[in-house]
């Protein structure tokens, strides 16, 4: 027996979903207003680009890569779970999370790098943001990682299939937000 | 809606996707500017939008998303409008950020020296900035009691060139967020326009002492007046036929 909020939907959109879309319009005000004020500040700071210069734009590139890929995965097992095929969205799902894993594990390697070198958060205006901003998404990329799982057990066993379909929505609007701060943090130099 | 799904080739969107990111990636090499900004930032929203669109299905959801979505980013918009013209300027009339220009002049002056392969080094002086224009002004002090062994050129590098560049033409890294710009030494028509006196009065007591730029700041304090004299001297090699 589900709550009634589940099934009911005045809208036409399932309820699920509506939720998650309306969790995403707040995102993009956390995520608007962080990198709004990142480029105010970096168009009124032209030392900045001293400092943009250090970050490691193929290790970045390499990390777009990983999450449009498993943007890609995601988005396949939504399609496998829509034609009932449980075992393969949750399969699908667990590339996803891999995808997170080898983005976070990159990430934690390229920030070590950049910590030894002595970038650190307190360094300056530019450090600050970047680790703020790659901080914050990094958050959303392990969470989003930990509710997959949850989801892909489920899937596996064929229960609460939509659920896919909500987690893919979250994921993909995770590698939206990367792909603006992929040129922001690492191409305008 | 799920059979229109269907007719989305998910993997060719992956595939467009991967070559604009190459294209964005490639785009910095060509060295122009606006080759750049838009392989960087136009192509940044090329693809999200194809991300919205196709892996989030946007195009086919109900409108009411798109609208909650529309006004989230036009509240951004707003955000944005109202707070960067205070952000992105460091003066205007009556007013001058101090902090951020003091921000401005010291991460100019470490990025100069990070240009010397060691970005270590430069980025370990920039913990302590404070304490870095701490030792200038006491070097500067120094110099001042001393009298003799004063190098203008040296102190023109260290306190003008932010804004008015080592070349004198007033093309400092400070001065894109100058205006009016600062003075350009090379310039026939600036000596012409100018005395030596006034020229001494603008740096010890400042640009408005002069009916010049208040952003001019005064170095009274710093320099005595044989050093501003030898300031004034140096200017004028820079100056051009």
């Amino acid at each position: 027996m589900k709550p009634i909020a589940t099934t009911r939907s005045a809208t036409g959109i399932p309820t699920g979903r509506l939720a998650v879309w309306w969790v995403l319009a707040s995102e993009v005000v956390i995520f608007g207003g962080l990198l709004g004020s990142y480029v105010m500040h970096r168009l009124g700071h032209p030392e900045w680009g001293a400092a943009a210069a250090h970050t490691n734009t193929w290790i970045g590139a390499f990390n777009t890569f990983v999450l449009l890929t498993s943007s890609l995965t995601a988005v396949l097992a939504h399609q496998a779970a829509e034609r009932g095929d449980g075992k393969k969205a949750a399969k699908l799902l667990m590339f996803t999370m891999l995808g997170a894993l080898i983005f976070v594990s990159v990430k934690s390697f390229e920030w070590t790098m950049e910590i030894r070198e002595g970038f650190t958060i307190t360094a300056n205006g530019f450090w600050s943001f970047y680790y703020t901003a790659a901080g914050l998404h990094a958050a959303h990329v392990i969470a989003g990682a930990v509710i997959m799982g949850f989801i892909a057990h489920d899937a596996w066993r064929g229960r609460e299939l939509q659920r896919v379909e909500l987690i893919g929505i979250y994921w993909h609007f995770v590698d939206v937000v990367w792909i603006f701060l992929f040129p922001l943090l690492y191409i305008a130099k | 809606m799920s059979q229109e799904q269907h007719h989305i080739n998910y993997v060719k969107i992956w595939a467009i996707l991967v070559v604009l990111l190459v294209v964005s990636v490639v785009g910095p090499f060509f060295g122009v500017k606006w080759i750049t900004l838009i392989t960087a930032f136009g192509v940044a929203v090329v693809k999200a939008r194809l991300v919205v669109q196709n892996f989030m299905h946007l195009r086919i959801e109900k409108r009411i998303i798109k609208w909650a979505l529309g006004t989230t980013l036009v509240l951004m918009l707003l955000f944005f409008a109202g707070t960067a013209p205070d952000v992105m300027e460091h003066h205007g009339v009556n007013w001058t950020n101090d902090a951020a220009l003091a921000a401005v002049e010291r991460g100019v002056e470490e990025g100069h020296g990070e240009v010397a392969d060691d970005g270590h080094e430069a980025v370990g002086e920039s913990d302590d900035g404070h304490e870095a224009a701490g030792r200038r002004a006491v070097e500067h002090e120094e110099a001042a009691t001393a009298g003799q062994e004063f190098d203008a050129k040296a102190a023109f590098n260290t306190t003008c060139s932010v804004c008015h560049g080592t070349a004198g033409d007033g093309k400092g890294p400070g001065a894109v967020a100058l205006d009016p710009k600062p003075a350009n030494f090379t310039d026939s028509a600036f000596w012409e326009t100018r005395t030596d006196e006034e020229i001494f009065k603008a740096i010890k007591e400042g640009g408005a002492a002069v009916g010049r730029s208040p952003l001019m700041v005064a170095w009274g304090a710093t320099y005595s007046d044989d050093q501003i004299h030898a300031l004034v001297a140096y200017l004028k090699t820079f100056r051009k036929k």
